[in-house]
């Protein structure tokens, strides 16, 4: 199972949630790194990364408390949950009327439930792990075509294989990962209209994923869904690193129709 | 000009001292002798409490008050921020719990107050001690 499945059956689980308990508004999980995973079909995701961003602040300081397992918000007319389940958080907003250990019993249960068995069918589908590269290379084996199938023999596409079963055609790069970066400016008279600076951290990290390929460019999509590709140079300004923000032309930011502070979606393109 | 004054505010925060009181007023007196009493009870870590004239701290370990100050701020610029996206109306309490620790927030009379404890502390005790549950 995939992350895009992964992510549907959890949207699934959500969304039914809400139809469990009327009570239940809003619905959505996210990781610790602040990805979102799965939300429910009432929260658009722009509410997902403003809840995010505002618990942020939280998160990076709740040290003191040794993390946070659950951040409880208790307003006059509804109240916010935040539950960490598996590592993941789980935020859940209901109505002030709602009986809170019903809401508890059955986010608490089915969510888990849900993770435990998506995990069964891929333990390393949600978690950002870095590549095998000691996974072995089977070499393809596919069946001849006109060879029939003896009559017990199921058809391959319904047959469920464990993961080091599945053939695999060529040696494939790793997902791509996807880092939220919000947006600053870049400007200056030297500065190339096609070039934004990201933390050479990051550079470094992806390069260290892909073993050393060549990461020249990137792909910026905005959470609107406006996608554009364009080179990619460190940070130089030190004041800069290490804050989780991409430096941005004015030329691409008119592109992708985004200002200074918002969030974008940023992968390496890999050479 | 901007840039230096948010600098000024943030050496503020940290020269904090470890009990600090300014400007005492009847309500504000009355909150601290609760808050006191509430200091005592078994497994409370200690307070912050913050209002626009003045602020009180007291807290067992005082090597951690910037942390815990932080982290108090940030509870409540989050209840701030959220509270609006959900229609939660006016939010009474933010309760952050870690693995073994748990800090309770709330706004009382306009004073912002942040009890940090152990996690088996009973937090309608303490709302009640406040007055406010």
């Amino acid at each position: 199972m995939n992350d895009e499945l992964y992510s549907f059956a959890l949207k699934n689980t959500l969304t039914e949630i809400q139809n469990i308990c009327s009570d239940i508004k809003n619905a959505f999980m996210f990781k610790e790194d602040g990805e979102v995973i799965a939300g429910d079909a009432n929260t658009p995701e722009k509410t997902i990364v403003q809840v995010i961003d505002a618990l942020e602040g939280i998160f990076e300081k709740a040290d003191v408390l040794d993390g946070v397992e659950a951040i409880t918000l208790e307003g006059t007319k509804g109240k916010l949950i935040v539950s960490n389940i598996n590592g993941f958080y789980l935020v859940t907003v209901a109505s002030g009327k709602a009986d809170m250990k019903y809401v508890n019993t059955v986010t608490r249960v089915l969510i888990p439930t849900v993770l435990r068995l998506a995990e069964n069918f891929n333990p390393t589908s949600l978690k950002n792990s870095p590549p095998e590269s000691e996974t072995k290379i089977e070499t393809p084996t596919f069946r001849n075509e006109n060879t029939p199938m003896a009559e017990t023999e199921e058809p391959e596409e319904f047959a469920i294989k464990e993961p080091s079963e599945i053939l695999k055609p060529e040696p494939s790069l790793p997902e791509a990962p996807v880092n939220q970066l919000i947006v600053e400016n870049l400007g200056g008279l030297l500065v190339p209209s096609d070039t934004v600076r990201i933390d050479n951290e990051t550079l470094v990290q992806w390069t260290e994923l892909y073993e050393g390929g060549k990461i020249e460019s990137v792909e910026i999509q905005t959470f609107d869904g406006k996608v554009t590709q364009c080179k990619v140079k460190p940070i130089k300004e030190t004041k800069y690193e290490g804050k989780g923000i991409v430096q941005m032309p004015e030329k691409v930011q008119l592109t992708l129709e985004i200002r200074k502070g918002e969030l974008v979606r940023v992968k390496p393109l890999i050479e | 000009m901007a840039k230096r004054e948010k600098k000024k505010s943030f050496q503020e925060a940290l020269e904090i001292p470890e009990t600090t009181v300014l400007d005492e007023n009847p309500s504000v007196a009355g909150l601290r002798v609760s808050l006191d009493e509430i200091k005592a009870f078994e497994g409370v870590k200690g307070y912050i409490m913050r209002n626009t004239t003045s602020a009180a701290i007291d807290l067992n370990d005082p090597s951690k008050i910037i942390d815990y100050a932080i982290l108090s701020s940030s509870a409540f610029d989050a209840t701030q921020e959220l509270a609006p996206i959900f229609e939660l109306g006016d939010a009474k309490e933010i309760l952050v719990e870690g693995k073994n620790a748990k800090m309770l927030s709330v706004v009382t009379d306009g004073n912002k107050i942040s009890i940090f404890m152990k996690k088996n502390v009973d937090c309608e005790k303490i709302l009640k001690k406040l007055h406010i549950a």
